[in-house]
This record gives C-alpha cells, structure tokens and sequence, in this order.
C-alpha cells in the first residue's frame, strides 16, 4: 500500500462548501426576518437562571435578564448570516464543520427565544438557562459515555456498533444490582464486567473469524435486545425487587456549586458525571500522548505497518474493544442511575447517536464532547420544547442529530477522515 | 553481521513461494537477489524479517540459530527493512514512525518527542539522511519518504539491511542518491540485501548477485556478469534488452491537449498552458523529472482532476472534465501511475479486476446481469498470454507480487478496443522479461493504429519506446525532440534551459 492520501480530489470541494456556506446564510435571514422582524416590538423574552431542582442549596442568585424579542433573534439570526459569511468568504472547507455546529447552537437559543415570547401562545413565560443546561448534561453524559466507548474501538480498526446493546447491558445489570444491593458502585463493576464481555464477545468475532465488524455488531445489539426483553418479562414482571433501584444522588462539590450556571450544571452531579468528565481526560491523554496510543491508532491506520515493527495488531484490536465495551457497559449503568426502572429498548437509540457524534467530532474526545453536547442539548430541547407551544413535533426536532450526522458522514460539511483501517478485518498472510 | 539462510522453504496452499533456499550475506556486502516477478524475493525476505513464518528451514545469525517469531524479533536481532510497499502510517509525523515499536517514553508511558528527534537527526547526520522530523509523512514525496523507512530501519541499529525494490519509485537521481547512501552504509560493516529489476544498478552497486527463478536459488553470480547473462538466468531464455520497432507511420492527431492549465491539492497552477498533440500511429514520450506536472497533465486528460481551462479532444471529441466512465468508454486507456491505488482494487479476484472498466459491456454482462463465465474465460486468457503469476484467476489480487500486479493492470487496458492509450511509468517494478513483453504490446497497439503517450521517469524507456519525446518542465512543455536527440540535450530540457540544436 502506498502512503500517499487516498483522497483525490475529482472535483473540487468547494462547490459543496460553498452550498452550505449558503445554507447558513439562509438559515440567518430566516431567523431575522422570519422569526425575528415581524414580531413586533412589543414581545419580550426572559431569561431566568436559577435551578429547579435546589436540594443541595441554591447557587448565588442572578437576577432575570428580558430581552426585547425582535432585536435579539436579529442579533442571533446576524450572527448566523455571519458564520455562512465566513465560510464562503475564507472557502473554508475544513472549518465548515464547526461553523455548522454553532450555527445548530445559536439557531436553538434564537428557537427558544421565539418560542417563550410574552406575550405569545408559551404556557412557560420565560426560558430557565440553568434548568436546560442541567437536564441535557444528563443526556449529554450518557452520549460521552457511548462516544468514548465508539473512539476506543476505533481507533484501534473495530467498528463498535453494538453500543446501544453495551448500553442495554449495562443498564439490565446494573439495575438489578442496585434494586437488590442499593450500591451504585457494584453496579457499576457489574455494568463494566457485562459491558466488557460483550466487547469480548465483538472482538472475538470480528479479529478470530474475520467477519464484518457491521453486521457482527448488528447482530449483538439484536441479540441483547430479544434476550433483555426476555429477561424482563421472565424474571423482572415476577421479581419486581430487582428492578425498582434508586436514581443516584447528586454530590455536590462544595462551593464550586456555588458558581452561578456552572456550578448547577457541572459541580452538582451523580458520580457518573464526575466519572465521565475523568475519563475523557484520560482517554485524550492515553490516545495523543502516551506510547500506548502512538500504537493503537498506528494499528487502526496501518495495520500492516504497526505489525512490521512487531506490534500485535490482534492483542491491541481485543483489549481496545473490551475496554470500549466496559465504558459503554458503565454508561449504560450512568442511563439507569439517571432513568431508573428498566423497560426492554429503554436506552432508544442513545448507542447510535453517540457513535453519530463520535464521527461529528473525528474520531476525537474533545470534538465528541463538542458532538455531544450539541446533540444533548437539541435532544433535550426536542423532548421539552412542547411546553413552549413550539408549532415543531418532538419527533422532527428528534430527527436534528441524524440529519447533521448524514450531513457530515455523506462529506457535505467538511471533510471527516476515519482511522484509515476502520472497520477492515486484519489477517497476517 | 553474517546472516545464512538454510533451506528456507515457504507454501501458499500449494504454490511453493520458496522452495529450499540457501543464502549467505557476508559482513559490509551489497547482495543483490534477482529474479522474475514472482519468484519469490518478497516472500523470502518477509520470512528474513519476521513477518512469514517459514515451512522449513532455518536462519543463522553469525552462525547461530535463531528463531524470529515477528518483525520485533528480526529488529532485536539488528535486521531492517524498507518494504516494497512501503509501511509508513501516513496521518503520523516522521518521529512518530520512525520511533513505533520502540518509543523512547518519560513518565506515565508519555512518548518522549524530544528524545525521538534527537534519534533522528544523529542517524540524519550519520549517514546523510535529511528530514524533518516533524512533518507528516503523507505530504512528502515518495523519495523523502523512502529515506524515512531507511531512517527507520536504521534507527534502531541496523546491522543488515533488507531493501526490497527500493529504487522502482524513485528518480535517477534519488536512485542515485540512494547508492550512494548504501556504499556508506557498507563502509561501516553493515550488509545490505537488496532487491532490484533494473540490471544497471544491480550490476553497478552489488558485491554478489544470487538469481532465484520460481523459488529455486538458481545460481550466484559476480556483478561481472553481462547484462543478457543476468537476464537469461532469471527468465530461464534469452531476453531481448532493447525494443524493436519500424518507423512510425503517424496519421491525423487522436488525443489532443490544447492550453491545459491544472491545478494541484494547493492550488498551484501544476500543469500551466500545456499543447501536445499525439497522432495514430506514435508513441510520444514524455520526460521529466517527476514532479514536473505529469502526473496532474495525465489525471485531467483521464478525468481524474478538474480542468481549469483549456480542453481535451479525444478522437476530436471534447471531454474536457467529463467523468473517468465517460472518457474511458471513449475509448482511452490508462495505465495509472499508482498501481494499487488508482489501478485495481487490491480485495477483488484477478478475474475480476481484469474487467473492471468494462463490467458492464456484453460479453460480460448482459441485461444488467454478469456472465461469471465470460469474466474468467477472459481471465485465463489473459493471465495465460501475459504470463500473471498467480494460483487462480479467483485469488485476490493482494496477494499476488508486486510485478504480477501490474502486469494485471496492463492486460486489462491493452485488451480492449481502444482510441489512445495512456501509460504512466507503465514497467515500473517489471522485471525484464515482462518489461520486453510490455513493451512489444506497446509498440502492437500503436502498430494497429493507434495513439499513444507515455509517462516515464526512465530515460532509458523514454528514448527507447519514444517516437517523438516531449519534455515537460514546471508545467510546461520545453521541448519536442526526436528519440535520436542526445540524452544531454533531453537532461538540458529537463532542467528548463534550451539546448542550441533542439527545434
Ligand atoms: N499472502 C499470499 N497468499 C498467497 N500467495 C502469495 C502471497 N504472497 C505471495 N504469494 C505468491 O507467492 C509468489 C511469490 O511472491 P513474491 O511477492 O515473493 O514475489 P517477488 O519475487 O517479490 O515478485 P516482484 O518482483 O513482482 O515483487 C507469487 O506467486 C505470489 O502470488
Ligand atoms: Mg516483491
């Protein structure tokens, strides 16, 4: 194989760059002048920052800022318009990305904005900042957790596509340890242990017998979903002990919680947050810094290559993907310290959308993170925005990660490079 | 070092790649081995490294046994190698491959960059080997990248090195460059087993030559040896080193390039106001130093780059930026430069790619539906008139050598009704004997009147195959010169000035 990037260019990118720096565009005049102009002067917006749910004791009170409606959805449908600007201006081919993804971000807030207008058809007369941040760090958490899980095992050359079903597992497991032992820690080691033995059970598959990593994983995610059901109604309809645990408790860190925003947000949360927050560090750190990550994405690159200097490509490829099935098994136990009661298919599709966002952020904790959170927050938007009087069915904002995620992984924002030997088997002759 | 191979046996199923094999390399000796495509050099010497287990046999070390379980082995034991195809991560900088498998790390096993660099720049000074560490291995050119394997092999102390047609992708110049680089290497007792198809060289830099036909050692020889020896032991009959062909009897122009400008991945006007007409009936050659443009000039005749301005014309039609599908069903056929990237898909049968531009044309298939059985009558066919060395014509194309790969890649292309052909660095990696079978097909295409360009960093093959040979320099043509011109005259043009006698 030669070492020459793959990429021809047969036609030259910037004509689709160019499409979405004009659909940005389009998409500010709409927020100007069909959310924003017209309003009329009279509507405004409020914003308010305290947190619902204050058990742990409030954080420093800031006061509600209102917004006059109009000027403001010009002011974020200007900044959008500028964003598209700017993409066709510099041609960025590259940035488009990340152009598009705050592009999602300050269209949501000018959504919002929209919606909660008082006068207007919204029951909720303002928009709670802090209420929106806190609940979407809830699924945000659960989407990194997938996401990390996802990068592991490709970084390493294994398509993981059965984290939905590591989810599953996780979640199953680590249910029923807490509704019988009301510790979240063996939980969580028994999440890890299902979780990794599904990783197992992925990599034997797909490194011992070569097959397509794609429909390998298909089938584990198929499998755990018939079998969990299974179990549901086997042993959880007649044991109903074992399935009625507690939603973990929040830690709150002292002080830091304090700080207005943040500190609801970030600093008073379960120890799956805190968990969470660790590892994408350590992944991070493990994967661009360390000699262990120098050769697991030598292997996910260029097997062949990683081989010749007597790395072995089947041993990284086992211990990645069991390490991304622990991860995930232990966000699937992150899903039920958050959601409670087990019911078959609860973790609906939360495994896909992190891979989804594992490719929106290449392949990278730090892009996932950014991934993720733009799809917690729209995820969370969709699921709540009915109380606004939002004329947008909760199905089609639910749809929002899926088309960005069609979008990136078609190359029409940017251009994504997955580790070069992704999802191909390796076999030494 | 003083390394002896005894009896070195290795099977795929049931081809035997190395039938009993003895090989000894002396301590600060050049050993060339020699041989066919597909006789088995890479595969003996994947063996040598680690990479293949070996049937039988054995491996001595300075005369003692040693067992090499994988490549990391072959390294502790002082043996390098730069690969034919080259095993370099391409997304990773120069430090980061040269130092895989052996990082030198600091605390919480954190790659230490600053002891990487240091490594590299103390080999880069020892033995003459510049490069930057810091940059990605995919945006240098192949000659750099090269020295990178080198560099890599060498890094961690090297006492014999295997270089597996190292020169087939190279410049005369960097080949140069390169036998340069291992007569120093040699001064300092290191060995070196080097695999070549390019007689001169192998007859000008080695100390032994060991001929291995079919995986059989059939004999060793001093670099005396002429050429025709050489090349008789290896194909087993005599081979004919020049190319016989009648004047050229041109007619109207076929392909036609008129005022192309080409940009490259930067945006660098690559191919800059370029005109070249080649009629039916000739073969024009075009030189130059790579990097020149030709590779850019060859991707937007074949529709593989966006024409800036100017046009195509192709049996006077216009295909200027038409699809590759629509240009090749023009009838244009292209020998790419990059075999295993742009030629052939490597996971697919040989059968298969053997039509793979023409899938869809009856005999092989019919109401959308392949006929399975025209695709490998064709097959047999062809691997039987090229000579493909191959177990079946249902293997996957990986796993043939690297020769027989091309040689798939040029059967396919010359056997189907053609306008023009278009053939870059058409014998690269060919040994001799189907390197004088290539080009007999060449000369045959143009016999039955059609027009041909070539794309040759060889001087020798441009001078050779040429009926008129243009020279490209910095993206234009400076000059159209007859094959008889002198090779001074020709290097003149391709370093941009303008010998006195050229028209
Ligand atoms: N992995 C493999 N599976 C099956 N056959 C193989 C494999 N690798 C090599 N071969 C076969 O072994 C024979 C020797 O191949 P090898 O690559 O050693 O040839 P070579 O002498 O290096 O040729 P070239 O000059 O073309 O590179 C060929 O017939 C090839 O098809
Ligand atoms: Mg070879």
């Amino acid at each position: 194989m030669t070492t020459v990037a793959a990429d021809v260019t047969v036609r030259p990118p910037l004509g689709r760059t160019q499409a979405i720096g004009w659909f940005v565009v389009v998409v500010g005049l709409f927020t100007v002048f069909g959310m924003g102009v017209g309003t009329g002067s009279a509507p405004h917006s409020t914003l308010t920052f305290t947190p619902i749910d204050v058990s742990h004791g409030a954080p420093w009170h800031l006061g509600n800022l209102t917004l006059p409606t109009e000027w403001t959805l010009v002011l974020l449908g200007a900044l959008i318009v500028a964003l598209g600007a700017e993409v066709l201006v510099r041609r960025l081919v590259k940035g488009a990305m990340v152009r598009v993804g705050l592009m999602a971000i300050v269209f949501l807030v000018a959504v919002l904005v929209w919606a909660s207008r008082q006068p207007g058809p919204s029951q909720v007369p303002f928009i709670n900042v802090t209420a929106i941040l806190v609940g979407s760090a809830a699924i945000t958490m659960i989407l990194i957790y997938g996401s990390l899980s996802g990068i592991l095992c490709e970084r390493a050359g294994v398509v993981n596509i059965a984290i939905e079903g590591q989810f599953l597992g996780g979640y199953l497991v680590g249910e029923m340890i807490d509704s019988a032992t009301n510790n979240w820690l063996l939980a969580t080691v028994g999440g890890l242990v299902i979780g990794a033995l599904m990783g197992w059970l992925l990599a034997f598959l797909a490194i011992r017998y070569l097959s397509d990593q794609i429909i390998v994983g298909v089938v584990i995610v198929t499998m755990f979903t018939g079998l969990s059901s299974y179990f549901n109604s086997w042993v959880l309809t007649p044991y109903p002990n074992l399935n009625n645990g507690n939603i973990a408790s929040n830690l709150a860190i002292p002080g830091l919680m304090k700080i207005p925003i943040i500190g609801p947000t970030f600093f008073d949360e379960t120890g799956f947050f805190y968990l969470m927050m660790i590892l994408v560090g350590l992944v991070s750190f493990a994967l661009f810094k360390t000699r262990w990550g120098l050769r697991v994405r030598a292997v996910g690159e260029h097997p062949q290559a990683a081989a010749s200097v007597g790395i072995s490509v089947e041993r990284t490829r086992y211990v990645n993907v069991i390490l991304g099935g622990a991860v995930a098994g232990v966000g699937g136990v992150a899903f039920a310290a958050i959601q409670g009661q087990f019911t078959p298919s609860i973790t609906s599709g939360f495994g896909y959308i992190a891979l989804a966002a594992m490719i929106f952020g290449r392949w990278r904790p730090s892009g996932a993170v950014a991934a993720c959170t733009l799809f917690g927050v729209s995820a969370y938007l969709a699921y709540n925005l009915q109380s606004y009087q939002v004329p947008i069915s909760t199905e089609i904002l639910l749809m929002f990660p899926y088309l960005i995620t069609i979008a990136v992984s078609a190359g029409l924002v940017g251009r994504v490079r997955p580790p070069a030997a992704d999802g191909i088997p390796y076999s030494r002759e | 070092m003083r390394l002896e191979l005894r009896g070195i046996t290795k099977k795929f199923g049931s081809l035997t790649a190395n039938d009993r094999i003895d090989l000894v390399v002396e301590p600060g000796q050049i050993h060339c081995l020699l041989g066919e495509n597909g006789a088995g050099k890479s595969t003996l010497m994947n063996v040598l490294f680690g990479l293949l287990q070996a049937d039988e046999g054995e491996i001595l070390i300075d005369g003692e046994p040693v067992r090499l379980a994988n490549s990391g082995d072959a390294v502790r034991r002082g043996i390098g190698m730069v690969h034919q195809h080259f095993m370099l991560v391409p997304v990773f900088s120069v430090a980061e491959n040269v130092v895989l498998g052996f990082e030198p790390t600091r605390s919480l096993d954190r790659l230490d960059y600053a002891r990487a660099r240091e490594d590299i720049r103390s080999v880069s000074r020892e033995f003459g080997l510049e490069v930057d560490p810091d940059v990605t291995v995919e945006s240098l050119p192949i000659g750099l990248q090269q020295r990178v394997e080198i560099i890599k092999a060498l890094g961690h102390d090297a006492q014999l090195l295997i270089l597996d047609e190292p020169t087939a992708v190279l410049t005369p110049q960097e080949a140069d460059a390169l036998m340069a680089i291992m007569r120093s290497l040699t001064a300092t007792g290191k060995s070196i087993l080097f695999i070549s198809h390019k007689l001169k060289e192998v007859r000008h830099v080695s100390d032994v030559i060991t001929v291995i036909r079919a995986g059989r050692v059939i004999g060793t020889v001093p670099p005396t040896a002429s050429e025709n020896e050489l090349a008789a032991m290896m194909v087993g009959r005599e081979v004919s080193l020049v190319v016989d062909k009648t004047a050229a009897a041109p007619r109207e122009p076929v392909l036609e390039v008129r005022d192309l400008v080409v940009r490259d991945d930067r945006g660098l006007a690559v191919v800059d106001g370029v005109s070249l007409a080649v009629r039916a009936g000739e073969i024009v050659a075009l030189a130059g130093v790579q990097g020149n443009g030709q590779t850019e000039l060859v991707e937007a005749i074949t529709g593989l780059r966006h024409v800036e301005s100017g046009s195509v014309l192709l049996g006077g039609r216009d295909v200027t930026n038409r699809s590759p599908r629509e240009i090749l069903d023009a009838g244009l056929g292209h020998i790419p430069e990059d075999r295993q990237r742009d030629g052939a898909v490597l996971s697919m049968s040989v059968a298969d790619n053997l039509v793979l531009n023409t899938p869809r044309r009856a005999p092989f298939a019919r109401h959308g539906t392949r006929n399975l059985r025209a695709v490998r009558d064709n097959a047999e066919t062809q691997v039987e008139s090229f000579d493909v060395r191959t177990s079946s014509v249902d293997a996957p194309l990986s796993s043939l050598s690297g020769g027989n790969q091309q040689k798939v890649i040029v059967a396919r292309e010359l056997s189907r009704p053609l306008e023009a052909l278009v053939a870059s660095q058409p014998t690269r990696g060919l040994d001799v004997g189907s390197i004088e079978y290539v080009h007999r097909e060449i000369v045959r295409v143009r016999d039955e009147g059609h027009a041909v360009l070539i794309v040759s960093s060889e001087l020798d093959e441009v001078m050779a195959l040429g009926d008129r040979v243009a020279v490209m320099f910095q993206g234009r043509i400076t000059g159209v010169v007859d094959p008889s011109t002198s090779r001074e005259d020709v290097g003149l043009l391709m370093t941009g000035s303008t010998p006195a006698e050229s028209r």
